[in-house]
């Protein structure tokens, strides 16, 4: 269909439209045009991909600037699924324009995915296919082949130098396998292309980490112009994310291997000094100039590149006491040898990098500013030495890395040494955790970038914590409820099993038999009347492996067992997918299965569960986070001391987002339905922070269910649902056409123009208090919105 | 053995000279008594910095107990003494020489950054300096040699710098050493605060949901509401309550980052040392450090300005029959001086001479003094053109 939003005319690839596909667009296009950032959430499986996409190409193609569009997913899949969605809209645009226009959209993804050497190609780790590829592409590979040495090259990657720079590929959108598809045909190496058309692409799609993690964006991501739309979808994680970016972890292993690295540098530098003593020499002169290579740090085979974020980056010449090669590897190893003897302390420790800095100049007499410049001496030294087998020198990587993020940042850091891997362990296996405390900082080189940053996802709720968290300034904050021409799901607390006793994982109560009985009842009365497929998800591994060996006990799987197949999620991921394969069966010819599995598992992020994959989830318990881990406790601290966010906030935020995104899995649709049971006695407190449209359609007499009641409720609810419903029944409530459309749009001008006039009136009737006016002003905006909301949901009402 | 050959061509004389024995790891055999951790799991191992030769602790014990001995490796003719042993800071034990004598070179080479004119400068001291030390450290026998020489040549040459430089280096460290401890007591005293503030809102939350149902149960029919009301003012009273102490809370943690950046600025101090002949160790760039900075002097409100009068002058020997007499004590009341009176009525009688306002406008600026000195002659108080009374 076909509308204007303001005066952008907007072309939707479906007949129909949601209501709150339709306020996201004019929430997202107001951002756009303020230039701002937006925390957006929509309830999963309304078509946010879709939407996003239409607003911002009808945007790209309307205005002139053509602002780029940097679409950021977590994981391949969900990459992949909105690069199919990219490509059905632009076909959709081009039938109804009647032309094709000038549009170019990319996905980007690791080398080991778009690999085409035959026999690259074929290696299983991501980071050895990456280190070959570098091995057959780097600079000096080719230099050493035009020289006419024998040297193995990629002849795909060659290839692309003989076409021109900025036409890689021809306009459209690529998918992956398109790409691949269509480097096969030409003899192209789909990653490079990718890669270097990103600068002559409307629309890139790819995952988070190009963007945030300083390690990849600086090569991959520098030449993007500011004014660019970014977007990170399926965000409620971002925090994680940012912080996994800087963190690092060093094992006695890395150490070991990283000290081999040291020694091979080492011999490479003598076997250098007496073959080619000219390029070590020129190395040296330039770094006593402090010239760094306009092209170097950009380099796209570059070893490593900088760890540290942009801002931070000292623009200086490399300190002289690691000018010299031989005197570069001993700093290091003198590094190394420290960190292994810090290693060796049998007990915890945790400390700010100032004070491990002052340790290790005392002991070791390193200063801070070499340290800084470890990573890129490193690289410098990788590339001078021309060395083909990079993949040995990645724990000596990691250590670099190290070194210049300790010797970097004072604050938002800290350094944990734990010498055991649980508290029961005998035999040592010490760890340094280097782990980053403020997620802010890594997105901070972003917002500072980009000029509108859209974060969004189906559960992102409370939305203000976001914006506290990553240190940012949202425009505009909004939560679209979900509007149903039915009931179509039925979110429900049960506080008490079917004996009155209150049911919950806390610690002191999980393991009393009572508990575990009445969980196993709620279990059995579910899996009783559930249609197809049902999915558990418990707060850990640990606490569901123990609650199913209680359950053998008491013969509950027994019981569950006749009704439906019980099926288990592994941490292991190959098992888990077995299980996952055989579930569908199961749901698809059957009576169905049950899938327990955990709330911070594979399972709960990334599978769907719709139709009748999916009837009924049952959430055991709160999915609180390991408390007693040391880097949660000093991120908590952290966190309540800069952000003021009290550690129960916090802890109860992201438990409540877990317990969300689990929820989210059996609704994928308008025509979906399904239950959502939550079964512990702390939701009935947590309700506030579930987000908006699960919250709203969760009555508050279903707040506070005993197990026989709320299985009562679910029967009526299951009996409704089996009423046939049709598509017509929707329209006009939850869907809209054409004309809908129009009526809502008509509406809302004349709203908005009663709005002006009784404002006007009101200026005139107050008279000359100016400052009066302009407070109204902005009360009217707010109040205007709101009625926006709350007519939606007037029409939900309507429709049950 | 890999680490041995790698050293051996790296380290070329020294090492075969030393012939440091491969490091130890956890599990080793004392090379001297061949005892394995397996029979005696308490052993350590400890090194003499003389050979850097390790042997167990029993070895230590048995071979220099009786004073001063032979180093019981083959081929190693040192004496060493039972006090020279200590156990080794790293595993291995080249890297342990190394840090020595590093000690040692930085010990003697400590010029700050903030004494060197350029960055690039700095850099090549820097570099002068690994230089020396991997002379030190790994060169061949001569070069040790001369390597040692600069470093004693140096160490004499520029005592009094070395020393300062120490000592400014000494407090600094002091100085970050006691910052990073007042962060951590910071830190823990907030974490107190947080946990007992938690704890008090518990309380409070206990103590309200009790009242309210007090007033509950205590009211007659209707009253439920006014119950209610109370308990809502009493949570948000918990809800001032913290965010007074969130307030408090931020208040002193801008404190410590204050007193952090003071400590920082203290870090900054240096020392000398300049050129010296040819054929000498010297380094370029030093600032020059001889020439000490001027001492400030006394704090001056009016910013150098000068108000001593340029027209005429004030003699201490001012007398005139006119005004002799008050001179005399008995006319002066406490606080009195003449020299003031006197001051002012000179100041007084000069004041706004030579100063004219239309040219001012044009030019804005004053005039010269010279100009004027005629036509304030004329009107001088006391009519001479140098303010001299006899």
């Amino acid at each position: 269909m076909e509308f204007n939003i303001d005066d952008l005319p907007i072309l939707f690839p479906y007949p129909r439209i949601y209501p709150e596909q339709y306020a996201y667009m004019v929430d997202l296009k107001k951002t756009l045009d303020a230039g701002g950032n937006a925390v957006l959430e929509m309830p999963s499986g309304t078509g946010k991909t879709v939407t996003l996409l239409s607003l911002i190409v009808a945007y790209q193609m309307y205005y002139p600037e053509h602002r780029k569009l940097i679409y950021c997913s977590r994981t391949m899949s969900e990459i992949e699924k909105a690069l199919v969605e990219l490509k059905a809209l632009m076909k959709f645009r081009t039938e109804r324009l009647g032309y094709e226009e000038e549009f170019r959209g990319l996905g980007l993804t690791s080398r080991k995915n778009l690999c085409l050497h035959p026999s690259v190609k074929r290696e299983k780790s991501g980071s050895v296919v990456d280190a070959r590829c570098r091995s057959l592409t780097a600079g000096f590979v080719k230099e050493k082949k035009e020289k006419g040495e024998n040297v193995d090259v990629c002849v795909y990657h060659d290839n692309l130098d003989n076409l021109e720079p900025h036409n890689l590929i021809p306009n459209g959108v690529w998918t992956f396998d398109g790409l691949l598809r269509y480097g096969e045909q030409h003899k192209q190496c789909p990653y490079f292309t990718a890669r270097r058309m990103m600068q002559f692409c409307n629309v890139i799609i790819y995952s988070y980490h190009y963007l945030l993690d300083p390690k990849i964006a600086e090569r991959v991501s520098k030449d993007l112009s500011k004014d660019c739309i970014v977007v990170f979808d399926e965000a409620h994680n971002i925090d994680n994310v940012c912080i996994e970016s800087l963190s690092t972890d060093i094992t006695e292993d890395s150490l070991r291997r990283a000290t081999r690295g040291a020694q091979n540098l080492e011999t490479k530098i003598n076997e250098m000094r007496d073959s080619d003593q000219k390029k070590l020499q020129d190395e040296y002169e330039k770094l006593v100039e402090g010239l760094r290579g306009a092209d170097e740090g950009r380099q796209e085979d570059a070893f490593m590149s900088n760890p540290t974020l942009p801002d931070d980056l000292l623009k200086e010449a490399v300190p002289g006491n690691i000018r010299r090669a031989e005197h570069f590897v001993a700093f290091l190893r003198r590094f190394i040898e420290y960190l292994k003897t810090r290693m060796k302390v049998r007990q915890v420790i945790s400390e700010t990098p100032p004070s491990f800095l002052a340790h290790l100049k005392e002991y070791t007499f390193i200063e801070k500013k070499p340290l800084r410049f470890c990573a890129e001496r490193l690289t410098s030294l990788v590339r001078t030495l021309e060395l083909t087998n990079i993949e040995d020198y990645q724990p000596l990587q990691e250590v670099a890395t190290f070194a210049t993020l300790v010797a970097t940042y004072e604050k938002g850091f800290l350094l944990i040494l734990e010498p055991y891997e649980s508290d029961t362990a005998e035999v040592p296996n010490p760890v340094l955790h280097f782990t980053c405390l403020d997620a802010a900082i890594a997105i901070k080189p972003v917002f500072d970038r980009f000029r509108s940053v859209v974060i969004t996802s189906g559960t992102i709720s409370p939305l203000e914590m976001y914006p506290k968290m990553l240190g940012f300034v949202a425009a505009v904050q909004e939560s679209y409820s979900m509007t149903l021409a039915r009931r179509s799901f039925l979110p429900m607390i049960v506080t008490r099993g079917s004996d009155q006793a209150s049911i919950s994982t806390s610690f002191q109560v999980r393991n009393e038999p009572s508990v575990v009985r009445n969980y196993g009842s709620l279990l059995t009365e579910f899996a009783r009347i559930t249609p197809d497929g049902m999915v558990v998800f418990f707060p850990s591994y640990l606490y569901m492996e123990s609650i199913i060996s209680m359950w053998q006990g008491m013969g509950i799987l027994d019981e569950v067992w006749k009704y439906k197949l019980i099926l288990v999620e592994t941490p292991d991921a190959q098992e888990t997918s077995v299980a996952l394969e055989t579930y569908r069966t199961a749901c698809c010819n059957g009576r169905g299965a049950v899938l327990l599995c955990v709330a911070r598992g594979k399972v709960s992020e990334g599978i769907d569960f719709d139709h009748q994959y999916g009837r009924t989830v049952l959430c055991i318990g709160v999915p609180f986070q390991y408390t007693e881990s040391r880097i949660l406790k000093a991120r908590l601290e952290f966190l309540r001391e800069t952000y003021r966010i009290r550690e129960n906030d916090f802890l109860s935020f992201d438990a409540m987002r877990h317990a969300a995104q689990c929820l989210g899995r059996v609704l994928r649709g308008k025509d979906d339905y399904g239950l959502m049971v939550l079964a512990d006695r702390r939701f009935r407190a947590k309700r506030t922070q579930l987000p908006k449209w699960i919250n709203q359609a969760l009555l508050d007499s279903d707040t506070n269910l005993s197990t026989d009641m709320a299985v009562s409720n679910a029967r009526r609810f299951l009996k409704g649902m089996a009423q046939p419903f049709r598509a017509r029944d929707q329209e006009g409530i939850s869907t809209w056409s054409m004309g809908d459309l129009r009526a809502h749009q008509a509406k809302m001008a004349d709203e908005q123009i009663r709005e002006l006039q009784e404002r006007e009136g009101e200026r005139e009737f107050g008279g000359g208090v100016g400052g009066k006016g302009a407070g109204g002003n902005g009360d009217a905006e707010s109040d205007y919105d709101m009625d926006n909301d709350d007519e939606a949901e007037l029409m939900a009402l309507d429709g049950r | 053995m890999s680490r041995n050959k790698s050293f051996a061509s790296r380290g070329g004389t020294t090492a075969a000279s030393l012939g440091l024995p491969a490091p130890i790891s956890g599990d080793d055999m004392c090379p001297v008594c061949k005892t394995i951790r397996y029979l005696n799991k308490d052993m350590e191992f400890l090194i003499n910095p003389e050979c850097y030769h390790s042997m167990c602790s029993n070895c230590v014990n048995r071979l220099f107990n009786d004073g001063p001995n032979q180093c019981p490796y083959a081929g190693c003719h040192r004496t060493l003494r039972r006090k020279g042993f200590r156990s080794p800071f790293f595993g291995d034990l080249t890297v342990e020489r190394e840090v020595d004598i590093r000690r040692r070179v930085a010990a003697v080479f400590n010029q700050h950054e903030d004494d060197f004119e350029t960055l690039r400068d700095y850099n090549n001291y820097l570099q002068m300096v690994e230089d020396l030390t991997f002379g030190l450290v790994s060169g061949t026998e001569a070069r040790r040699r001369d390597a040692e020489a600069q470093l004693q040549q140096w160490e004499a040459e520029h005592k009094i710098d070395i020393e300062r430089n120490r000592k400014a280096g000494r407090e600094a460290d002091e100085l970050s050493r006691r910052r990073i401890a007042a962060e951590r007591d910071a830190a823990r005293q907030r974490r107190i605060e947080a946990i007992k503030e938690a704890e008090e809102e518990k309380l409070e939350r206990v103590r309200n949901r009790e009242a309210e149902l007090d007033t509950m149960a205590d009211a007659p029919e209707g009253g439920a509401g006014g119950g209610a009301g109370a308990a809502g003012a009493g949570g948000q009273r918990v809800e001032l309550k913290r965010r007074k102490q969130t307030n408090r809370a931020g208040e002193t943690g801008a404190a410590a980052a204050g007193s952090g950046g003071g400590a920082g600025a203290g870090a900054g101090a240096g020392g000398a040392a300049t050129t010296s002949d040819v054929g000498r160790l010297s380094i370029r760039g030093l600032k020059d450090k001889r020439r000490a900075p001027a001492p400030e002097g006394p704090y001056d409100p009016f910013g150098g300005m000068d108000f001593v009068p340029s027209r005429y002058k004030l003699h201490e020997g001012l007398s005139h029959p006119q005004i002799d007499k008050y001179r005399d004590r008995a006319h002066n009341t406490g606080g009195y001086s003449f020299e003031e009176y006197a001051a002012r009525a000179m100041y007084e009688a000069f004041a706004g001479l030579a100063v004219f306002i239309e040219d001012e406008k044009e030019v804005g600026i004053g005039l010269s003094a010279g100009k004027v000195a005629g036509i304030s002659a004329g009107m001088a108080a006391v009519g001479s053109d140098e303010m001299e009374i006899d």
